[in-house]
């Protein structure tokens, strides 16, 4: 088994039903051709860069699976058949598997779902009761968040831009 | 990180240039995320060559994999967008 990742682009037009059912089928897809599905993300509608058959936006689906070479095989001959995919990326994430630890992986995730969503849940009922005694709402703490973004020196730009400016004449 | 001058009369000045992905081992090179990669390209939309950005071969490498990845997802034009007329 090799670790994969997929996205997939649905055309941005259609509505939010395609939308499901294109994540439905392909998961299917992937499980039943001897994958193991890890997670599915979906980013939702942005912008494309560029114009796909005529779509300005695109709904763009993640998703985490480990499986055979004849898995993604299929899968991609799926995408290519569905008229709802504007664009497919399949990666090879890594060559072996550890299944001991794909489990624990799989498992970790989806405890993780139930977390967020029971989190989400306490929320609304916390904000409902609040709203409703006029309670003092309750704070969450913001955390610190991680910045390790590091912005290229301006004159470091600069000399980027002029060396590759006359390169656009050419 | 002091200017070292190469020649005097000319008054030319190299600064040294390091692989942004070798200092900061917590910044990977991926597909999904464009906002790194934008800093690799120019407004044209041309991946900066090694030579300017002081990439590293190896992460060079993988930089324009990532971009060109970016690309056919439509994350990341290969050509700007035409101002609106």
């Amino acid at each position: 088994m090799r670790r994969y990742e997929t996205v997939w682009v649905v055309n941005g037009d259609l509505p939010d039903e395609d939308v499901k059912a294109t994540i439905d089928k392909f998961t299917k897809v992937i499980t039943g051709q001897g994958g193991t599905l890890v997670s599915v993300e979906e980013w939702g509608r942005r912008k494309l860069a560029y114009k796909i058959e005529g779509a300005v936006r695109g709904y763009y689906v993640l998703a985490d699976f480990a499986g055979l070479p004849a898995t993604v095989k299929e899968l991609e001959r799926n995408y290519r058949i569905d008229d709802r995919v504007i664009r497919y990326l399949t990666i090879k994430k890594s060559d072996k598997v550890d299944l001991a630890a794909l489990e624990a992986e799989i498992a970790a995730k989806a405890k993780e779902a139930a977390r967020l969503q029971s989190e989400r849940e306490a929320a609304s009922e916390a904000a409902a009761t609040a709203a409703a005694a006029e309670a003092s709402a309750p704070s969450t703490p913001m955390e610190p968040a991680e910045s390790a973004s590091i912005s290229i020196p301006a004159t470091e730009a600069a000399e980027a831009e002029s060396a590759v400016e006359p390169d656009k004449e050419a | 990180m002091p200017a070292v001058p190469r020649r005097r009369r000319k008054q030319f000045y190299v600064r040294r240039k390091v692989c942004r992905f070798c200092v900061d081992t917590k910044l990977l090179i991926d597909y999904k995320d464009v906002a790194t990669l934008r800093q690799f390209i120019t407004e044209r939309g041309k991946i900066i060559p090694r030579r300017i950005s002081g990439n590293c071969a190896r992460h060079q490498r993988h930089l324009t994999r990532a971009i060109k990845q970016a690309r056919l997802l439509a994350l990341m034009p290969y050509v700007p967008s035409p101002p609106p007329t």
